[in-house]
């Protein structure tokens, strides 16, 4: 079970949002992490065969997934960033049409529906028409319909976009439980999603994989030391301008930041222990957004 | 599949909408039809209030009186009774005073003048030059002159030929029975039939452009049907949609007019309208041809608007083209088929039977002559079938990539200034 990737490019016209990635996947989670624009969209389109790269191929177990075409999608569980559904279908006649273009049959279709509305807790608004649904509801049956078919391979492309806290973490637990048999490629660009769960992580920045491994990996590559130090009100511009800085909290007496840095920042600054946010804001160069986008 | 797919179609309430005022529109142009059928049954006054809904039966029923075979004596006897009350009356056939009797043998009278009369735009023939003595060779005169028309409009031996083998087809003599009802349906199904195929293609556009529309589609396309028997269910969908929407609404339309108006005169002959029409069909079978046109104009409709939409993604141009396709060349069609034939052939004619069936215009290919509208019924439902695998390739044929092309390279451009900012 290996979903590889080669030499994978895709071209807009003069720019390239995909550059020349190669990776290969087997069982587990995998984070993709990279800020909007990182080229992370265009990527999970191509592995899920909605988009064919410019150059460069794609194979699951050896064979070209566009070759293999209905085997390769009866694999496959994709839940877009931009999730959109049929207003006027109540949630279970939603989730029907779905299991019968990915091939179920009725029976084994509504005995599947009802497990997955469970899982997803969303069991009491099964006849509830799907515009009528919150966002978070409604993402909640876009990751329902993606495990509809029991998929090998699952492509969550910003599946937390629009979720409150809550239903974030209720979210990731869900992700951990999914993910014993399976490859989930989970693209985000909040770092938080992916710390807990992912085993892998893939960083990209302009359409290019810049580092591959595990968060712990990731953290011990960094070229900077995490530290944390109380300065005055008056001093927190100076110190953004000179170091990356994490978070900014107020406290009596000053302003607790979170610095990424070779040397001490200050005479009173406090080591920490580096953590995934602190890579990210390392290699991004910015704190881990929150904001919905593609690319 | 098709099962959810029709759901889905049934459950839209913009569909739910529309299909109730197309319900509505069905029953007001029922009573239209009705309504259009005045007649007085007391010779004084008509009918009017609930009276207006039975007319139509009663004039069949008056008119009747003269069903059977149309022998020379008895088109001499209604030509006599015609004389007899001018002399009694100078005033016009269509007075009050005589408004009971007088129409009731109209349609013979007609039938009889245009014998005399073959030139086929003239519209009104002349009831007075009709002389009883004349009528005994009515049908002697009647066949001399179905010769003499497969003649003048057979501007090829094939097409002579072939007006003579349809006329070969007329039985003599006619028989008649009042078919004032399938003369009145004529007009109004025509005009149904019109809204049926626009409606019908906006509803086909909806089915496959609704993915787009809701941004369903990555995930139709990423399903395990979604490039194969999902997007042949959708065309599928489309067509069924189609039937069903076009013989319910037909089925509507005549259950309420011919439940109210009756079906007399099914098997009257279309030459009691035009004795020297080359297509030899019945009253009924004419109704029938028209809305069999209207069922081909439909699956044209629904085809090329399914197919516009699967190659734009859109659904916003494809509503459109039924109105091009079927009322602007009505509209344009009056001033220039005087100038050019291939206004004749245009897919307008699907629904303008009732003018196309006057024309004597064929097709030939070789040997081969076919009339207007075996031609373009056949045309057409061939372009339809030929349409469908068009269809199904431009829809399989989605790249998001392409879809959003340029959007994503304006989008793709900001982000990698927003990175560079922030590097």
């Amino acid at each position: 079970m290996e979903l590889r990737f080669k030499n994978v490019s895709k071209k807009y016209g003069e720019v390239f949002a995909v550059n020349d990635v190669s990776y290969s996947m087997e069982t587990g989670v995998y984070g993709l992490l990279g800020v909007n624009g990182a080229g992370k969209t265009t990527l999970m389109t191509m592995l899920c065969a909605v988009t064919r790269p410019t150059t460069g191929e794609i194979t699951w177990d050896g064979n070209d997934i566009f070759k293999l075409g209905e085997r390769y999608r009866d694999l496959l569980g994709y839940l877009p960033q931009n999730f959109g559904f049929y207003p006027d279908l109540s949630v279970s006649d939603y989730m029907m049409y779905i299991a019968s273009i990915k091939g179920i049959r009725p029976a084994a279709a509504k005995k599947r529906l009802k497990e997955l509305l469970e899982m997803v807790g969303l069991s009491k608004y099964r006849d509830r028409k799907m515009k009528a649904l919150s966002g978070g509801m409604a993402r909640r049956v876009g990751i329902a319909q993606a495990m509809l078919n029991d998929p090998k391979i699952l492509v969550l492309d910003e599946p937390t976009a629009g979720l409150d806290p809550s239903e974030r973490i209720r979210f990731r637990n869900l992700i951990s439980e999914l993910a014993a048999d399976r490859l989930v490629l989970l693209s985000t660009h909040i770092v938080s999603d992916v710390e807990f769960i992912a085993e892998q992580i893939i960083l990209m920045k302009a359409g290019k994989f810049f580092f591959t491994g595990t968060s712990d990996e990731l953290i011990a590559g960094m070229e900077a030391d995490v530290w944390n130090c109380k300065v005055f009100g008056n001093k927190v511009n100076e110190y953004m301008q000179k170091y990356p800085v994490g978070n900014v909290k107020h406290v009596s007496g000053g302003v607790e930041l979170r610095i990424l840095s070779k040397t001490p920042p200050s005479e009173n600054a406090v080591r920490e222990v580096p953590a995934l946010e602190d890579a990210f804001l390392l290699y991004f160069g910015e704190k881990a957004g929150d904001e919905d986008a593609e690319i | 599949m098709l099962k959810c797919e029709l759901k889905k179609f049934f459950s839209k309430m913009t569909n739910k909408l529309i299909l109730a005022v197309l319900l509505l529109v069905s029953v007001i142009i029922s009573f239209l039809a009705v309504d259009s059928m005045n007649y007085s049954d007391t010779g004084e006054e008509f009918a009017s209030g609930t009276g207006r809904i039975t007319v139509g039966r009663s004039r069949t029923s008056d008119k009747n009186k003269w069903k059977g075979r149309l022998t020379p004596k008895k088109i001499a006897d209604a030509v006599g009774n015609y004389h007899k009350l001018e002399k009694a009356d100078s005033e016009s056939v269509w007075s009050d005073r005589s408004v009971k009797e007088e129409p009731l043998y109209l349609d013979i009278l007609y039938f009889a003048a245009n014998i005399y009369q073959t030139e086929s735009d003239v519209v009104h023939a002349d009831l007075d030059r009709l002389a009883e003595e004349d009528i005994e060779h009515i049908y002697d005169t009647y066949a001399d002159n179905l010769q003499k028309v497969a003649k003048e409009y057979g501007e090829t031996p094939e097409q002579e030929k072939l007006l003579r083998e349809q006329y070969g087809k007329i039985e003599i003599p006619v028989t008649y029975e009042a078919y004032d009802s399938w003369k009145t349906m004529a007009t109004y199904a025509e005009m149904y039939i019109l809204i049926l195929v626009v409606v019908i293609g906006f509803l086909a556009a909806e089915i496959l452009g609704e993915e787009f529309r809701n941004h369903t589609e990555q995930v139709f396309f990423t399903a395990k049907y979604g490039r194969s028997k999902a997007v042949r269910n959708k065309i599928i969908t489309g067509i069924l949609t189609t039937t069903i929407v076009y013989w319910v609404g037909i089925g509507i339309l005549s259950l309420i007019s011919f439940g109210m108006m009756g079906v007399s005169g099914y098997d009257t002959p279309y030459q009691m309208e035009d004795p020297y029409n080359m297509y030899i069909v019945t009253q009924g079978q004419y109704y029938l041809l028209i809305v069999v046109c209207g069922y081909i104009a439909s699956l044209l409709s629904a085809s090329i608007t399914m197919l516009i939409t699967s190659k734009m993604h859109t659904e916003k141009i494809a509503v459109f083209i039924p109105i091009i396709m079927y009322w602007v060349p009505l509209i344009m069609g009056n001033r220039l088929s005087t100038m050019t034939k291939v206004f004749y052939f245009l897919t307008s004619a699907l629904v303008n039977i009732d003018k196309g069936i006057n024309y004597m215009t064929f097709f030939q290919m070789g040997n081969v002559v076919i009339r207007l509208i075996p031609f373009v019924m056949v045309l057409y439902a061939a372009v339809f079938l030929i349409l469908l695998p068009y269809v199904y390739r431009s829809y399989l044929g989605y790249d998001s990539a392409k879809h959003s092309h340029r959007e994503s390279r304006k989008r793709c451009r900001m982000e990698r200034k927003l990175e560079e900012r922030s590097i």
